[in-house]
């Protein structure tokens, strides 16, 4: 046995999984790093793997911000992640997830220099990463002032996750987009 | 990746300075926490005990927020509070760079139940763990030594009650309220511990007397909940094609995938009706089956006529007679499982498509006419579901064309037609759709008297000879031909046509596809009950389920063959000709589903065992699409607003189609009259004279008298229907009412929203130019606060050299970003401030970057009273 049913249980609990995906998803995150992650997780055992291990999942490896979700959703901040960290991630990017958690993340994915606040510079770096640095730095400040301009309702000149909460009700497709299938 | 700050803190002087200070901060609650509460006995044994009280004690330290869940429940939606809540300068413990403002934890409990705020407590807590992760973990020798300064423990209150907020939830709904909570797992973990742990306290404390009882039903209840769990997730086994979804959404997107969805969705519909068809109607027919005496030739399995015409395959076969294997044993009434089966079926079809409807209206129609704008485009545009190498930078590379194009349309002007111009793309539209309408009606023309004649072939007699089988087939072919051809006629019409916004083109094409196939499927309804019913034929309902069963399996092929020409033989000269890969066209072919479906669901009373062909071709052309698609095409170039198209088509799909073809059961049903000869329903009036007559019977047993009262006055009775209307209607006025005052109250706090936007510019300036007043003679308010920053005015200079405000908000600057966090927090929380508690601190700075801190406190704390007495009179 892997985890014990209070384990499962707790799990189970807060996560959006089943104990199969539970499962499923441990064997993922085992298949990382077999020789590092052991069998039997009843005792707790403290496992970490490196961010370049959960950056290189098919899964993530060619996700442009695959190193923000990593670094969001790892306790550490860096990228590196114990099982827990691993599940909650892909709980959040689950189909389950409501839209409320799931923009929550969405905002501290794009929030790069995590000040809480999406500011140009942040939507700079969010451009270069979508476009793959093939548009010239007057465009992409051109389009990171229309977007401030557009979502920033208080005018601060900056998101703030209610900005972004308030343009993601906006988007419907965010909910279909902002997922992960295992 | 580095942050910006990273580097500062490398700085040997920042580092030694902010790491001791935070550490100092933090250590005194750590402290209060690991000794005097009840986290001691705290068995969870995860991680290390510093940090886990660390995140516990930074839970409450956000200020009240109202999260997003607050806009679906704005039934509490007062302004006063709402603004004030929102406000986004209550929660600014993103100060990064420095101490934030200690006070800020002890801002007044809002009135907000503790659960809509978790976003508020993980914004404060993460910003928090960073900057204590950033500068290491606290040297544990300062967590033991530093002293307990803190008397009050507003976090332990504050999380209690978030706890027993919990533990008084049910289980499901406790269960949600911790999933949804934007915590790491730990925290989670930790809350659910405790949550279960009061709970178990609280019930041993209502029964001591019985604790053995509640041990029993807790374990009785534990285990059913895993019993459930284990059932859902044999039923989750039952998710076909999971991988293949994932392979297509990693390689295409969602939008495509979104197709494949709607396919499988289709197929569960199918599947579902095939089982209960097959298990009510079939299985007992069989029971009581004739032998069949028809050869099989092979063309059957186009035509669906000969052989099959005895089997369970069409109405005409099944028997009217009450089945029943043991004499004086239990019975089985044919006509009444037939006609139920059927309802059954529909009813349940109703209901799942009304509220999936429903459900995706409410999800993806919020607001559609403001779902316009760059930022939602870039910000939720990325496909997470994209894995594929290739797709993503394809899609990257779509994405940068796509804003270039954008900002190209932004520069220029906006196109301003003379009247001339105008004029001509009026005329110009109108004469496509005239064209397209009148494509559509001779379509319709060309099928009623393909008909006609077909059913003269029929009523000849049914001679089997090859000549006449393969006539039958003429007419679902000219309708496939149909199908597949007018729809490339419109969509070059729309090409002719040139909309404005391709969104609009998508729309014009998509209606006039639906037009031409419902009229197509409607002109075949009129034949079938108007002319086939009443012709002297034997078996007309098996005529019927046999002309649909054509239609099904030629649009089947024609589906197949479309796929191999139109992407398979597209790719082939596409490549050839340097013209790329062809599109998905998604809209076309989910167009063709839907068509496909609505036959499907007109033929179930004719043909029960319909949906079970109907699942497997959906099936094969599933696989086929699945593998013409990796073969063949490219992922779509112009970005799909998939939502939104999947709640039209759903839409399409409920509105003409489902309720169309509930009005044609209904003719069927309650007009016509059955065939003299074949079927369950022989010699009766009217199918529905079945149900009649069996209430009849019922009325002389006792014991089902109450089945004869809902019969006369709720089902037949129009009295009741009055009043059921009437009260819907009520409902849906009151509903309405509602909503448009919520729309108003929406617009009102959008107002408003903006208004404290303006406000705290207006604020800010002011604040600016106080400042520069102070500059030179300190000001005459506020004194006491005002001695001691002014002993540091040179570290002042840099913050006020931050000429704009929401400009330089992100600048690198770190003493920009100190200078504003305080003010906007202060300005938005305005009471409740105690000077005092943050002064041991103070006192304890060194630095320069401290200075700053220091002065930039003192000058909001002058501003803060200088509001404060503003605000007096």
């Amino acid at each position: 046995t892997i985890f014990t049913p209070e384990q499962l249980d707790a799990y189970q609990d807060c996560t959006f999984f089943t104990r199969k995906e539970i499962l499923r998803l441990f064997y993922r995150y085992r298949d990382l790093a077999p020789q590092l992650v052991p069998l039997d997780y009843t005792d707790k055992p403290d496992v970490t793997l490196p961010y370049e291990l959960i950056g290189s999942m098919p899964e993530l490896k060619d996700n442009p911000f695959r190193q923000r979700i990593a670094e969001v959703f790892s306790e550490d901040g860096d990228g590196n992640m114990t099982l827990d960290d691993f599940l909650d991630m892909f709980s959040v990017l689950s189909e389950m997830a409501p839209r409320d958690l799931k923009a929550y993340y969405a905002f501290k994915i794009y929030d790069f220099n995590n000040d809480d606040y999406i500011c140009k510079s942040d939507l700079e770096k969010t451009v270069n990463k979508l476009t793959r640095n093939e548009l010239t730095p007057e465009e992409v400040s051109l389009v990171c002032d229309k977007v401030i301009y557009e979502a920033d309702v208080d005018n601060d000149g900056k998101l703030s996750l209610e900005d972004f909460q308030h343009m993601i009700v906006r988007a419907p497709d965010f909910l279909s987009t902002f997922h992960i299938r295992i | 990746m580095s942050y910006h700050y990273n580097e500062a803190f490398e700085n040997p002087d920042y580092h030694f300075s902010e790491t001791l200070e935070i550490d100092r901060r933090r250590s005194p609650q750590k402290n209060l926490f690991s000794h005097q509460t009840p986290y001691d006995y705290d068995t969870s044994p995860y991680g290390s005990y510093g940090e886990h009280s660390e995140r516990e004690q930074n839970y409450p330290l956000a200020i009240p927020m109202a999260s997003l869940r607050r806009g679906s429940e704005s039934s509490r939606g007062f302004p006063r509070v709402d603004v004030l809540s929102r406000s986004p300068y209550g929660h600014s413990t993103d100060n990064l760079s420095f101490e934030p403002e200690p006070d800020l934890a002890y801002s007044p409990p809002s009135t907000f139940h503790l659960l809509d705020r978790p976003y508020a407590h993980r914004v404060a807590s993460v910003s928090y763990g960073t900057i204590i992760q950033n500068n290491g973990r606290p040297p544990e020798e300062i967590v033991m030594a530093s002293s307990s300064l803190f008397e009050t423990d507003p976090a332990h209150k504050e999380e209690d009650k978030l706890v027993g907020n919990l533990a008084s939830m049910t289980t499901s709904e406790r269960i949600k309220a911790i999933q949804k909570m934007p915590e790491t797992m730990k925290k989670k973990r930790e809350i659910r511990d405790k949550v279960l742990k009061e709970i178990t306290k609280k019930s041993s404390h209502h029964s001591t007397q019985l604790p053995c009882c509640t041990h029993c039903l807790q374990g009785a209840a534990l285990s059913f909940r895993r019993f459930g769990n284990t059932l859902l997730e044999y039923f989750s086994l039952l998710r076909f094609w999971h991988k293949t979804l994932k392979i297509i959404g990693a390689e295409f997107g969602t939008s495509v995938l979104s197709y494949f969805i709607f396919l499988k969705w289709l197929l569960a519909f199918n599947v579902f009706s095939f089982l209960i068809n097959f298990s009510f109607i079939t299985i007992p027919q069989f029971i009581a089956a004739e032998p069949n005496n028809l050869t099989f030739t092979g063309l059957e399995l186009f035509t669906g006529s000969g052989y099959f015409q005895q089997t369970v395959l069409y109405y005409g076969f099944y028997t009217n007679a009450t089945i029943s294997k043991i004499t004086n044993g239990a019975s089985y009434n044919m006509q009444l499982a037939y006609i139920f089966t059927v309802g059954l079926y529909f009813v349940v079809c109703f209901l799942i498509l009304l509220v999936s409807m429903a459900k995706s209206f409410c999800r993806n129609f919020i607001n559609p006419w403001m779902y316009s704008g760059k930022a939602s485009k870039l910000l939720c545009t990325w496909d997470f579901n994209i894995t594929n190498e290739k797709a993503v930078k394809l899609k990257q590379k779509n994405l940068s064309t796509q804003i270039k194009e954008d900002l190209s349309e932004v520069n220029r002007e906006v196109l301003n037609f003379s009247v001339r111009e105008r004029v001509v793309h009026i005329v110009i539209h109108l004469a496509s759709w005239a064209a397209s309408l009148g494509t559509a009606v001779a379509a319709c023309a060309g099928v009623y008297f393909l008909s006609i004649n077909n059913l003269k072939l029929f009523v000849k007699g049914h001679e089997n000879d090859q000549e006449t089988q393969a006539a039958m087939l003429v007419l679902p072919i000219i309708a496939s031909l149909l199908n597949t051809l007018i729809p490339f006629f419109y969509s070059w019409l729309g090409q002719l046509e040139r909309f404005q916004t391709p969104g609009h083109q998508i729309y014009v094409t998509i209606a006039r596809n639906i037009v031409l196939k419902i009229s197509i499927v409607g002109i075949l309804c009129y034949y079938w009950l108007n002319i086939v019913a009443v012709s002297e034929s034997q078996c007309w309902e098996t005529l019927v389920g046999q002309d649909i069963y054509r239609l099904v399996l030629v649009d089947f092929i024609f589906c197949l063959l479309g796929s191999f020409f139109g992407e398979f033989l597209r790719r082939i000269i596409g490549t050839a000709l340097k013209l790329g890969l062809p599109e998905f066209d998604i809209a076309r072919n989910v167009l063709d589903l839907i068509y496909a479906q609505t036959l499907t669901w007109i033929g179930i009373p004719f043909s029960p065992l319909l949906p079970g062909i109907q699942m497997i071709a959906f099936s094969i052309v599933f696989c086929v699409k699945k593998v013409s698609l990796m073969m063949n095409c490219q992922p779509p170039r112009k970005v799909w607003r998939t939502a939104q198209m999947t709640t039209s088509f759903m839409f399409l799909l409920f509105f003409p189609s489902f309720l169309g073809v509930l009005s044609v059961i209904g003719v069927t049903v309650w007009r016509l009259k059955p065939s003299e000869e074949c079927g369950p329903f022989r010699g009766l009036p009217s199918m529905y004279a079945a149900v009649s007559e069996w209430i009849k019977l019922l009325e002389s047993y006792t014991a089902s008298k109450w089945v004869v009262w809902i019969y006369y006055n709720l089902v037949t009775s129009e009295l009741f229907f009055f009043i059921l209307s009437v009260i819907v209607l009520i409902i849906s006025y009151l509903y309405w009412q509602i909503i448009e005052g919520r729309k108003t109250m929406t617009k009102l706090l959008h107002k408003q929203i903006i208004n404290e936007g303006k406000d705290k510019m207006f604020l800010l300036e002011k604040l600016r130019a106080l400042q520069r007043a102070n500059q030179t003679p300190p000001a005459p308010r506020g004194q006491d606060q005002q001695r001691r920053p002014s002993s540091y005015n040179p570290s002042r200079q840099p913050a006020q050299q931050v000429p704009d405000y929401p400009g330089r908000t992100c600048d690198r600057n770190q003493n920009a970003a100190l200078s504003e966090h305080p003010y906007s927090a202060r300005i938005s929380t305005g009471t409740g401030f105690p000077p005092d508690s943050k002064t041991p601190h103070l006192s304890r700075r060194p630095g320069v970057s401290e200075a700053v801190a220091l002065a930039l406190r003192a000058r909001e704390a002058a501003q803060w009273e200088d509001e404060e007495s503003d605000s007096d009179f």
